[in-house]
């Protein structure tokens, strides 16, 4: 009886062969050279911490890692503030409404990358439509250049905003009505409901999505570099000019940068793991 | 009291309309002004186009480059799922039901691609593919390799609850019991349960090949150009043709999605009933309804 | 030599022993049940037999033919889930005949069978429907028919009704009950249902910790509990040791036994005392009456220690309300002596 439910084993397990190899090839063997070669020198020889040196205490590299790290917070601060209000707002309508609402939203996560670099070109850019409108209008004051900082925060929150709206608003379902109910009847103003029950509920939901768009946006690369190639000093960007560069390629370097940015999305992502469970916990996710 | 808070709701409806309206919008805009760009002949000095026509279209679909940048998108796209379907399909069927032990570990590896963006991951592919003895760079079969790797967590999930729902594990037992082996049994009971979700996870991983840039360029770029890759070759020449691709694209996400929905909701007709009620043989259950609508 | 023979059969999952050096016969054409709470290991000894978990020790022979290292396919025994487990994909028709069509019979000849079938179990003009479109009730049917059509050597039923409202479980039981009896069909049901088991089965073996703890007639159970989890098990017993009773105002206790079990109808009750020639007698007081429909149970407070006591209503019991004191008689053949479970 042992043997043939080995034997079956066996055979079973062999069907698993191709995924494992996959993943071998595609996942685990690429890391492993990328971890070898950040900590090789240039030329791929030896062994160093030089690149990690560089890539922490060199300006333009610690610009480029604190740039990426103020846009990403901005942009996911700002983008979860308006998915929350938004997604609140998108609960108060009928389910067929909201479905569509949430369906459109989960569509537009595709309008990012390039595409989403020419759409803003073409409303913002200097001959934008809104840039024209605002002159034509006497509003200069609201115009702004979508090249600058500025204009690519803007960029940002938007592309942040159909990703947090698909994460936020399954969470606000965690309020109960009758919770709301309850408050009332024991006297609390609305004001009061939202300050003591439900952004407390909500807190760990909150964080995790902020920590899921965090992340999104320093692992960003597309639409800034469609926006105007290698111009912002970005981590990524760093990152895709040091290994594809057309000029010098600095492999080694890139590496170490790879691994800086994946262990602060690590972080991100395992701040996002303990929230949820914290959520979970206090049953405050579905 | 009561006048007071209708009063009060009336005016909140309005506040929560606003919102949507807004958010909706700006969502929107860049999509709207892409579409206007890609129907207008001239728009450089004025707020609106001066005239509008398809010639934009035409161009683009008479472009020998850009048709075949569409068939490469569609060609790695489709080898891409289908290969993960052979791959995925019966390792997410063999883990969950018969290694539970590989399960955690399964979980956390299918859900890696989240934690490595696209220009992380460019960076050991290019080390390892760009040299001998697999210089495999700049050809199909490193996009092939590598999306493969960024749509598991969208398979997985989808297989995964599929096989949940319609629960596999039993229907498997009551086909061997009936004198099926497994692979049988797996062909005939559990893969027509689970086309639903299969074919769901299938489209919206198709969209997500269809719309990779960042790979696409850094480890093929021209050699082998995809739409993305056009598109971005086509973004600082070539307005027009530009937000016709743009346009283009995302009428193929809109149908994409469309039919995530159409065999998202299509729910299994599992038969797991406990309110059923005897003696009304004519009641036809709500999600059967549903299974007649589409 | 009997029909099903299991033999010293044992399995543990992570040492966590399920099934325990069990052992037991079943005559053909006989339905038994397999009754006890959940983790008893009721389930996992229906699904060694059909195949679905692998034993660690012993043997299982169906027919004569052991049947210990065969595959699920090979044994032909036929099994009815809790969950029914009938295919979505396929409607009534294909469903009733899945089985017919992996045994490789052609189409001509699997119709008139599944049509026999479809009759046996009165679901004529229901071919076409899916699983979805039935109800919890006629689907359990097609389970049946299903597992039934290729004459199986055992019918495996594990916790069939279970999923039912009470109603729709009466008469599906009943039904399965007929059929199987048409067919003399060996049937073995699992059920954590104390009535269920005491009005369906030929003969039931009481689960236990993974041992049987008793096996007898469905009467041999309920008259005479082998131990205090059976007593405990199969209805409202009222179960006591030596040591609660002693102190109270109990008179004529047997000399042996620590343990022991009473059926709340075997005691009578009254305000005097009657003709006690032989048995138990105790004081107490009424502190409770609920009406179970045909019966009243009166809840009897003796010196702190409950008993309970079920009368038939219609009896002129008007006085009997609560609060007043109250003699008990326990006839003596029905005071059982049990074994003391851990």
């Amino acid at each position: 009886m042992a043997g043939r439910s080995t034997s079956r084993h066996k055979i079973m397990l062999l069907l698993l062969v191709p995924f494992f190899l996959w993943i071998f090839a595609f996942l685990l063997l690429p890391a492993i050279m990328m971890l070898i070669s950040s900590f090789q020198n240039e030329g791929g020889q030896g062994f160093t911490l030089g690149q990690y040196v560089k890539g922490l205490t060199h300006p333009l590299y610690t610009a480029a890692i604190k740039n990426s790290v103020i846009l990403s917070l901005v942009s996911a601060l700002v983008g979860l503030a308006v998915a929350a209000i938004g997604a609140y707002s998108f609960t108060t309508f009928s389910e067929k409404a909201r479905d569509r609402m949430l369906s459109l939203s989960n569509m537009m996560t595709n309008f990012a990358g390039v595409p989403l670099a020419f759409g803003f070109m073409a409303l913002l850019g200097t001959n934008g439509m809104l840039t024209l409108l605002f002159k034509q209008l006497g509003l200069s004051f609201l115009v702004f250049d979508l090249y600058s900082w500025k204009g690519l925060a803007w960029v940002y929150i938007y592309f942040q905003i159909p990703v947090a709206l698909l994460i936020v608003y399954p969470s606000l379902y965690a309020i109960k009505e009758e919770w709301k109910e309850s408050a009332s009847l024991l006297g609390a103003s609305a004001a009061q409901f939202w300050l003591r029950i439900g952004v407390p509920v909500l807190l760990p939901a909150l964080v995790g999505t902020f920590s899921v768009l965090f992340a999104n946006a320093m692992g960003a690369y597309a639409t800034a570099y469609a926006l105007v190639t290698n111009n912002f000093n970005l981590l990524s960007i760093q990152i895709g000019g040091l290994v594809a560069g057309d000029v010098f390629p600095r492999v080694e370097l890139g590496s170490a940068m790879a691994v800086i940015l994946f262990v602060i999305l690590v972080i991100a992502l395992w701040i996002n793991e303990k929230m949820l469970r914290l959520a979970r916990k206090g049953g405050g996710l579905p | 009291m009561n006048g007071v808070s209708g009063k009060k709701s009336a005016a909140s409806r309005i506040g929560h309309l606003f919102v949507v309206i807004v958010i909706l919008t700006f969502l929107l805009l860049p999509l709207l002004v892409t579409f206007l760009f890609s129907i207008s002949t001239v728009w450089d000095h004025t707020i609106l186009p001066k005239g509008y026509s398809f010639d934009s279209y035409a161009a683009l679909f008479s472009d020998d480059r850009f048709l075949l940048a569409l068939g490469r998108s569609f060609l790695v796209a489709s080898v891409t799922v289908v290969l993960s379907l052979i791959v995925m399909v019966p390792t997410i069927f063999i883990v969950s039901l018969y290694v539970p032990k590989l399960e955690r570990w399964l979980q956390s590896v299918v859900l890696m691609p989240f934690a490595v963006p696209g220009v992380v991951a460019a960076v050991g592919l290019i080390k390892l593919y760009s040299s001998p003895p697999f210089a495999i760079s700049g050809t199909i079969w490193i996009l092939i390799g590598v999306y493969f790797i960024i749509i598991l967590p969208f398979v997985y999930q989808s297989t995964r609850n599929s096989l949940r729902s319609v629960n596999a594990a039993e229907l498997m037992e009551a086909a061997e019991v009936l004198g099926a082996d497994k692979p049988a049994a797996f062909a005939q009971v559990i893969l027509p349960n689970i086309m639903p979700g299969i074919i769901a996870a299938s489209l919206l991983s198709f969209s997500i090949v269809f719309g990779e840039f960042v790979l696409a360029n850094m480890l093929v770029g021209g050699s082998y150009e995809v739409v993305q890759v056009y598109l971005y070759h086509m973004l600082g020449t070539d307005g027009h043709r530009s937000s016709a691709t743009i346009v283009t694209f995302f009428l193929l996400v809109l149908i994409l999605y469309v039919l995530v929905l159409k065999f998202g909701q299509r729910k299994p007709r599992t038969a797991v009933t406990s309110d059923a009620k005897e003696g009304n043989p004519f009641e036809l259950r709500p999600d059967s309804k549903r299974v007649e609508k589409f | 030599m009997s029909f099903v023979r299991i033999q010293n059969v044992s399995k543990s999952f992570n040492d966590n022993r399920v099934l325990n050096q069990v052992s037991l016969d079943i005559e053909e054409g006989e339905f038994v049940t397999l009754l006890g709470p959940s983790g008893c290991g009721k389930s996992t000894l229906l699904r060694a037999i059909a195949g679905l978990n692998a034993i660690d020790e012993g043997s299982i022979s169906v027919g004569g033919k052991d049947i210990t290292n065969l595959p699920p396919k090979k044994r032909n025994v036929g099994m009815v889930f809790q969950s029914y487990a009938l295919f979505p994909n396929m409607n009534v028709y294909d469903n009733i005949a899945f089985g017919l069509k992996m045994d490789g019979l052609k189409k001509h000849e699997i119709r008139p069978k599944v049509e026999q079938m479809l009759s046996i179990i009165d679901l004529k003009g229901k071919e076409a429907s899916y699983p979805s479109q039935l109800s919890g009730g006629q689907q359990q049917r097609v389970a049946l028919a299903r597992s039934l059509i290729k004459n199986p050597t055992v019918l495996l039923l594990d916790e069939p009704l279970s999923a039912l409202d009470a109603k729709i479980r009466r008469s599906l039981r009943n039904e399965i009950r007929l059929i199987q009896k048409r067919l003399n069909m060996t049937t073995i049901f699992v059920t954590h249902d104390q009535e269920e088991a005491l009005t369906i089965s030929d003969r039931i073996f009481v689960m236990n910790h993974g041992r049987i703890e008793q096996a007898g007639t469905p009467n041999e159970i309920y008259i005479v509990p082998a131990s205090e989890y059976v007593a405990r098990f199969i209805g409202n017993y009222n179960v006591w040791s030596r040591e609660q009773l002693k102190g109270l105002p109990v008179h004529g206790l047997p000399e042996q036994g620590d343990m022991f079990a009473v059926r709340p109808e075997a005691i009578r009750m009254d305000t005097a005392a009657g003709d006690n020639e032989n048995g138990v007698v105790a004081d107490g007081k009424v502190s409770y009456v609920s009406i179970l429909g045909n019966v009243l149970r009166f809840e009897v407070d003796v010196a702190g220690l409950p008993v309970t006591v079920d009368m038939l209503s219609g009896q002129s019991i008007e006085h009997l309300s609560t609060g007043t004191p109250v003699k008990l008689f326990i006839p003596r053949d029905e005071w059982k002596s049990i074994q003391k479970s851990s």
